[in-house]
């Protein structure tokens, strides 16, 4: 449960974070918007990745 | 509008006029504004010492280091300079700590006691920093005017729709209305509530007690860079007794700690949207900000 809350919240947060980080290459709000959506979605594919890599290292070194 | 193929957009103004920049109204003195070179001295110099009155030598224990005779940077730390954002009042703020450093046990437990009202009193002397920030961004917009701003057609520097530095002054304390002010105020809507929610996640999910300057001085430096939010914390959640740690405390400073990132990001493109309206990108620049810059 914790951990659905956890994403929960980062998701949403991802999405705040890359409004203002794709607005410095654009000037209205609409394109913002859907520049920050497309945005979102690449770094949740990262971020899945950096967890499954994470997770790797963990059961390489440290084990089950 | 100054023609772009003229001017490079990315040259700064040297090292020299960073470094005058730490010092409020030099840079102004320097371009032969001495009028409002006194008034940025003043205005820095002052706020620093209202706030100064209250907490004291408090400050040196919401620095980076502690003096405490010890590490290795207690020279350092004894003049007050890894006190942030108040060392960019650099005068007033050496001024104050080497007037009330006291090295004995009874002045380093002083600087432990908490204040009445040192919440707002924190608030405001770090606010002095952030306005010599503001003043020193003020002076190298001049000098980047005196140097940049003339076209062929008139010798006369041109004006931005607003003064790029009070467009970032105004985004620190409102995330958006330096863009407003700048002629993007739909983006500034957007950028703003942004800032605004994620902060405000923050102080839901710690209860408040996510921006503490007594208590989280390293995260409170990161929250500070959203004024209004910091100011809000120190008038209204910051006092609250703490009766025990809420479950979600770390969550709520990180998320603070990210909005005040957030809104140096902010502050950043609401002074260079006003800039754009002068100096715009080069033709066939990747940036589409100059488009919506000019009202």
């Amino acid at each position: 449960m914790e951990l659905f809350f956890r994403i929960a919240v980062f998701v949403p947060v991802l999405f705040l974070v890359a409004v203002v980080v794709v607005a410095q290459q654009h000037a209205t709000a609409q394109e913002t918007i859907k520049a920050a959506a497309g945005r979102t979605a690449r770094w949740i594919i990262w971020s899945a990745v950096l967890l499954a890599a994470m997770t790797l290292l963990e059961l390489l070194f440290i084990g089950w | 509008m100054v023609d772009s193929n003229q001017t490079d957009p990315a040259k700064g103004n040297g090292l020299p006029a960073f470094i005058l920049g730490f010092v409020p109204g030099l840079l102004q003195w320097q371009l032969g504004q001495r009028q409002r070179a006194v008034m940025a001295f003043a205005s820095c110099t002052a706020v620093l010492l209202v706030g100064w009155s209250i907490v004291g030598e408090r400050l040196f224990y919401w620095g980076l280091a502690v003096p405490d005779g010890k590490s290795s940077f207690d020279s350092f730390a004894r003049l007050g300079l890894p006190v942030l954002p108040e060392i960019l009042n650099l005068p007033a703020q050496m001024f104050g700590a080497l007037m009330s450093f006291d090295g004995s046990a009874t002045g380093l437990r002083l600087q432990r006691l908490p204040r009445d009202f040192e919440h707002i009193a924190g608030w405001v002397t770090a606010a002095s920093g952030m306005l010599a920030a503001f003043w020193a961004a003020a002076g190298h917009w001049d000098l980047r005017l005196r140097r940049d701003g003339h076209s062929d057609e008139a010798d006369v520097a041109p004006s931005p729709v607003a003064n790029p530095a009070l467009c970032a002054g105004l985004s620190w304390l409102v995330p958006g209305l330096g863009h407003a002010k700048a002629g993007q105020k739909d983006k500034g809507a957007a950028m703003g509530a942004a800032v605004v929610i994620v902060f405000a996640l923050g102080l839901y999910f710690s209860d408040g007690h996510a921006v503490d300057r007594a208590q989280y001085g390293v995260w409170w430096i990161g929250q500070n860079l959203f004024g209004g939010g910091s100011l809000f914390a120190a008038l209204v959640t910051g006092p609250l007794r703490s009766v025990e740690t809420p479950l979600d405390l770390d969550l709520g400073i990180v998320l603070c700690t990210v909005a005040g990132l957030m809104n140096l990001v902010v502050m950043c493109d609401a002074y260079t949207v006003a800039e754009r309206t002068v100096f715009p990108l080069r033709s066939g620049g990747r940036d589409a900000r100059g488009e919506g810059a000019a009202v």
